[in-house]
């Protein structure tokens, strides 16, 4: 099975030109409804390029959204920041984050590291919410009343398209294979030569900057945040899920998990609203017990796709 | 001079003295054997002269530089390549990613390279295969390559015979013969005495973490020592 770029690219092209139109003519709760899809596809498409090619899975990447979302917020209220400038800042904001936890966390092996970052996460909510005079504590923080939906919506579909971009660059890549080989056998890699360490590191900080920027730009779309709200285990895990949904490692795994699972959860929610935790649960059950490579994983092992889809 | 020195080199674990102040030194351009009853200490000191184990006491020099201490890819990288004695190929990788992932420089080379390093061990149509798909030799024989892709100039080899079928032993040790007419030094465990004495022109002997003989295979297979600690008094 092949798929040509002379089919490919003319058929994204057409979806991406389909998306940018989408806000003209599409319902509020549309629009609203593709924003989150987006920022699940960068959510999921980040947490993949650590933990999907590197095997190291972390289990508090909700922190960097958290962290973006507070630098974003705190300062856009208190400095007066425009939110493009400060979305950038989030996610530079996040990396540096990623660089200070993972300097120590990434020699940590496989479940070490993932109670670690789990760790990470509780203490930065912990933080945010002692730190009342910077962050307004538990009663959260306010942004200024402005309706920037649609731009938020450019936005974001940017950084998806981006999160997605840089996996496919760094999977076709000799980079993304020695990231597979940490996941495969990270001792052989260091055998072979390969500094582990500062490929994991490099990765951690990849994988971190997306959900930044994601995290300021809900901020600045919600118009209020607090710790709760950016800090959620929820988040991680939603992640995870989406990702091992469609297909860990793989560049459009993360898409088709994001969209797919964003989807059923939005039908599900709607018309029974008790259960769709409790659903949540049965498709993780189901994934890791019927397909645990997820749906692209396992086509890509049964058709021979390439590394490109 | 030699290529590797080990000197005085201890390793223990909890209780366990694997090694003992062995000390052994290669010199350019020749096959070393390193034989010796189970649980004598073979794989661990191919562990500490790769990094993978830290010493407890001793000094491991490569080329004029001192390598203990090091992390086991800046080993790997000044020269030193190895394979495992359980087969360690990257499962999920195909045949050719294998070979790939250790290589720097232009890509299109290292496919090159690499291609034609599977049509060496016949496996040129395998080359996009996974390699968790391959046979157990032809594991061994990717594992083997993957070796060569980096250049390197001393290479470990932990039991490149075990398990591997007659037809492709030959192969594999006429490959072998060759890289060390190219220059490069080779330091083989090795349980199939054919192999060992067939190939190797000095054999080192631990028991119980000592090096307890060293010399030619001739002379190695007829010392007292060496016999007593294969089949006991």
């Amino acid at each position: 099975m092949r798929l040509s770029p002379a089919v490919v690219l003319p058929a994204l092209a057409v979806v991406l030109a389909a998306l940018v139109l989408y806000p003209f003519v599409g319902t509020g709760y549309g629009v609203r409804a593709m924003l989150q899809i987006f920022m699940w596809i960068a959510l999921a498409g980040s947490w993949n390029l650590i933990s999907g090619l590197t095997g190291y899975v972390s289990f508090g990447h909700v922190a960097f959204f958290g962290a973006g979302a507070y630098t974003g917020a705190i300062l856009v209220a208190s400095a007066g920041w425009s939110w493009p400038v400060a979305a950038l800042a989030g996610g530079i904001a996040a990396a540096l984050l990623a660089l200070f936890i993972g300097y120590p966390c990434l020699r940590l092996k496989g479940p070490y590291f993932a109670i670690a970052m789990l760790g990470l996460n509780e203490v930065l909510r912990a933080l945010v919410s002692y730190f009342e005079g910077l962050t307004g504590g538990g009663n959260g923080l306010s942004l200024p009343t402005l309706d920037a939906t649609r731009a938020i919506y450019y936005v974001m579909g940017v950084l998806a398209v981006a999160v997605t971009a840089m996996t496919y660059a760094i999977i076709t890549s000799r980079f993304g294979l020695r990231l597979m080989t940490i996941r495969e056998d990270e001792i052989a890699a260091e055998a072979m030569g390969i500094d582990t360490f500062h490929h994991k590191l490099a990765a951690f900080l990849l994988s971190a900057v997306g959900p930044g920027i994601a995290g300021a730009l809900t901020a600045r779309d919600q118009g209020y945040i607090e710790p709760l709200s950016v800090f959620p285990l929820a988040i991680t895990v939603t992640m995870i899920v989406m990702v091992l949904f469609g297909g860990k490692g793989t560049v459009w795994g993360p898409v088709l998990g994001a969209a797919a699972l964003f989807v059923i959860q939005e039908i599900v929610w709607a018309r029974y609203p008790y259960v769709h935790p409790l659903l949540f649960g049965a498709i993780i059950v189901a994934v890791v017990l019927l397909m645990p490579r997820g749906v692209l994983g396992l086509l890509q092992l049964k058709y021979r796709l390439p590394r490109t889809i | 001079m030699a290529v590797l020195a080990v000197d005085g080199v201890k390793k223990r674990f909890g209780g366990v003295t694997a090694v003992n102040g062995v000390s052994i030194a290669l010199e350019a351009g020749r096959i070393y054997g390193l034989i010796g009853p189970n649980g004598s200490g073979k794989t661990t000191l191919f562990n500490c002269i790769t990094g993978l184990e830290r010493i407890d006491a001793g000094r491991v020099r490569f080329k004029d530089e001192r390598i203990d201490g090091l992390k086991p890819s800046q080993v790997a990288r000044r020269g030193i390549g190895r394979t495992f004695q359980m087969i360690r190929v990257f499962p999920e990788l195909t045949a050719l990613e294998n070979l790939l992932v250790v290589t720097r420089g232009p890509r299109p080379q290292a496919e090159r390279r690499g291609r034609e390093l599977l049509q060496f061990v016949k496996l040129a149509g395998l080359a996009d295969e996974y390699a968790g798909n391959l046979s157990y030799g032809q594991q061994k024989l990717v594992e083997f390559v993957r070796v060569l892709m980096t250049d390197p100039t001393l290479i470990l080899l932990d039991e490149p015979a075990a398990g591997v079928n007659r037809t492709l032993l030959n192969d594999l040790l006429a490959a072998v013969a060759r890289l060390r007419d190219e220059g490069r030094t080779i330091l083989l465990v090795e349980h199939d005495m054919k192999v060992v004495m067939g190939l190797c022109e000095t054999v080192f002997v631990l028991d119980h973490g000592d090096k307890i003989a060293e010399g030619p295979p001739g002379i190695i297979q007829a010392d007292e020592r060496v016999i007593e600690a294969y089949f006991g008094r």
